[in-house]
C-alpha cells in the first residue's frame, strides 16, 4: 500500500474562527474517501487544504509520502508560494460550480493545464486533452464553448480538465450540487468510473446512495472534528453517533440500491 | 444676424492647423498608450491586501481624480520645473498631466473590470497550479479586457477632448493653433467654429461605436 495523503491534528483557523479542529486522516492510493457532514461543519476547509488553496494553521499535511511546508522556527510549518504551486498542479480538484474558463473552447480549457503550468508541447497537451476528454465521453464537444454546453456536461469537462494534470489525488467539492436532478448521474458515473480505475478520490458530496456505492470509507464531520468515520454500511446503515443518525434522517431521499445489508435487515 | 461668414483665412493657415491636429493626436496617443499600460499595475496596487502597495496606489489615484486637469497641467508646466532639477517643455508638462490622469482614471477600470470576473476563475486557475501572474494573465485579464474595452474608449475620447487644455500652456495642437490664426486673421467665430466640427468629427464616430458596443455586450450577457 502506498500512502498518498496524511492529514496530522489539521487545524485552520479564519481570524478567531477554528473551522478544523485537528483532523486526522491517512489516504492510501486508489482510495475513495466520501466527506459527510452539516453545512459549515468544515468540509471545503478540509478540501482545500489538501491542496493548499488554503494554507493550514496548524498541524501537518504529508502529500504522497513528503510532509509539506519547511520547518520554521518552535512549532511553526512555514508555506511558501513557491513551494505551493507546484502541490496544486499535482492535486485535481472540481467545483461545485464548475469554473470552467468562459473564453476557451472546451478543448483549450482542457489544454491550459498541461500547456500553462507544465509547460508540455502544443501537440502533446492537445492529445491529452482529447484523450480525457474523450473519458468523460465529450470528445465530440472538443470545439465548442462552455456556455453551450449542459451543467452536466460542464462539470464533466471541468473533470477532464483537472485529470489532464495526470493528478495524483483528485478532490471533488460538491461536484453535483449545482445541477438539475437530470443531470447528477452523468457526472455521478464519471466519478465512479474514476474510482474504478483506482484514483485516489476525497469526495465531498450529498448524494448519499452515490457515497454508498462508490466509498471505501465515509467520515462524518461535525464541527470541525471527525465524528465517525468507518466503511460506509457502518457509517450509513448503523451510524454510531446521535449527529450521524439526525444528519442521516434528514436526508430522506436516500435510498439505498439493493445491498447485502438491506437484505439481511 | 447677417453676419458674413469667412473661411478663406483658415484655408490659408490650413498648414498650421494640420500641425495642431497632428500634434493633438501625438498628445493623446502618448498619454493613451502610457495611461493604460501603467493604470494596469496601478490598478493590481490597489487590490492588494499590502498597505504598502495600496496606500500609495489609493492616495496617487484620489489625488488625480480629484483635481481637475488644468490645474495638473499647470502644475507641471509651472511649479514641477522650480521644485525640481527637470526643465521641462509644453509638451512634457501636458503629456505628464494627462498621463496620470489617465493612469489614475484607467486603474479604476482596470481594478473594476478584474473585480467583475468571478472569484471562482481566480479559484481554477490556482487549482491547476497556475501562479498568481498567470492567473491573472491567461484567466482573468482576457475576460476583464472584453468588459473593460467601453470604458477605455470613453476615456481615450475624454482624453482627446482634454488635448486641448493644453493650449493654455502653449503647446502646438489644435486649440492653440487655432487660437493663432484667430489672432493673426480676426475670426474668432469662423475659426473656433472649425475646430468645434473638426473635434466633433473625430470623437462621434467612435463615440457612436462604443454605444453600440456595450449595447451588443448587454444583449449577449
Ligand atoms: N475564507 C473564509 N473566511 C472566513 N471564514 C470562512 C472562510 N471559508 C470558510 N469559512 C467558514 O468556515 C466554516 C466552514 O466552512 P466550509 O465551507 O468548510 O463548510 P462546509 O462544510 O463546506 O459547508 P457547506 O456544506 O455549506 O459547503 C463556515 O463557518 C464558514 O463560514
Ligand atoms: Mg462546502
Amino acid at each position: 500500500m502506498t500512502e498518498m495523503l496524511r492529514l496530522e491534528g489539521l487545524v485552520k483557523r479564519f481570524d478567531d474562527l477554528e473551522v478544523l479542529k485537528g483532523i486526522d486522516l491517512t489516504v492510501q492510493k486508489g482510495e475513495t474517501i466520501v466527506l459527510l457532514g452539516a453545512s459549515g461543519s468544515g468540509k471545503s476547509t478540509l478540501l482545500r487544504c489538501v491542496n493548499f488553496m488554503e494554507v493550514p494553521s496548524g498541524g501537518r499535511v504529508h502529500l504522497m509520502g513528503e510532509p509539506v511546508g519547511r520547518d520554521g522556527r518552535g512549532a511553526a510549518i512555514s508555506y511558501s508560494e513557491r513551494d505551493l504551486v507546484p502541490i496544486r498542479a499535482r492535486v485535481g480538484m472540481v467545483f461545485q460550480h464548475f469554473n470552467l474558463f468562459p473564453h476557451m473552447t472546451v478543448l483549450q480549457n482542457v489544454m491550459e493545464g498541461p500547456r500553462t503550468v507544465l509547460g508540455l508541447p502544443r501537440s502533446e497537451c492537445e492529445a491529452r486533452a482529447r484523450k480525457y476528454l474523450d473519458k468523460v465521453g465529450l470528445g465530440w464537444k472538443a470545439d465548442a464553448w462552455p456556455s453551450h454546453l449542459s451543467g452536466g456536461q460542464q462539470q464533466r469537462v471541468a473533470i477532464a480538465r483537472a485529470l489532464a494534470m495526470e493528478p495524483e489525488i483528485m478532490l471533488f467539492d460538491e461536484a453535483t450540487s449545482a445541477l438539475d436532478p437530470e443531470l447528477v448521474g452523468e457526472v455521478l458515473d464519471t466519478i465512479k468510473e474514476l474510482a474504478d480505475e483506482g484514483m485516489t478520490l476525497l469526495i465531498v458530496t450529498h448524494e448519499l446512495g452515490f457515497a454508498y456505492t462508490v466509498a471505501d470509507r465515509v467520515l462524518f464531520l461535525s464541527a470541525g472534528r471527525i465524528l465517525e468515520e468507518g466503511r460506509p454500511e457502518e457509517v450509513l446503515l448503523a451510524p454510531r453517533e446521535e449527529q450521524t443518525q439526525s444528519f442521516l434522517r434528514g436526508h430522506g431521499r436516500f435510498r439505498l440500491p439493493e445491498t447485502p445489508a438491506q437484505e439481511q435487515a | 444676424m447677417d453676419y458674413a461668414w469667412d473661411f478663406s483665412a483658415i484655408v490659408q493657415y490650413r498648414g498650421l492647423l494640420l500641425v495642431g491636429l497632428l500634434n493633438t493626436f501625438k498628445l493623446a496617443a502618448v498619454c493613451l498608450v502610457l495611461g493604460l499600460a501603467f493604470g494596469l499595475p496601478v490598478g493590481l496596487m490597489r487590490y492588494a491586501r499590502s498597505p504598502w502597495l495600496n496606500w500609495p496606489a489609493t492616495a496617487f489615484v484620489e489625488v488625480f481624480r480629484n483635481t481637475p486637469v488644468l490645474v495638473q497641467i499647470m502644475w507641471f508646466f509651472f511649479a514641477f520645473p522650480i521644485i525640481s532639477p527637470f526643465d521641462i517643455n509644453a509638451f512634457t508638462a501636458a503629456a505628464l498631466g494627462l498621463t496620470l490622469n489617465t493612469v489614475a482614471f484607467s486603474s479604476e477600470i482596470y481594478r473594476a473590470g478584474i473585480q467583475s470576473i468571478a472569484k471562482g476563475q481566480w479559484e481554477a486557475g490556482k487549482a491547476l497550479g497556475m501562479t498568481g501572474k498567470q492567473q491573472l494573465t491567461r484567466v482573468i485579464l482576457p475576460q476583464a479586457l472584453r468588459r473593460m474595452i467601453p470604458a477605455f474608449m470613453n476615456r481615450a475620447i475624454e482624453l482627446v477632448k482634454m488635448t486641448s487644455l493644453a493650449s493654455v500652456i502653449a503647446y502646438g495642437e489644435l486649440m492653440h493653433q487655432a487660437k493663432t490664426i484667430s489672432t493673426i486673421a480676426f475670426n474668432p467665430i469662423e475659426m473656433y467654429t472649425v475646430v468645434a466640427l473638426i473635434f466633433f468629427a473625430l470623437i462621434a464616430p467612435p463615440a457612436l461605436a462604443v454605444q453600440r458596443y456595450e449595447k451588443s455586450l448587454e444583449r449577449r450577457g
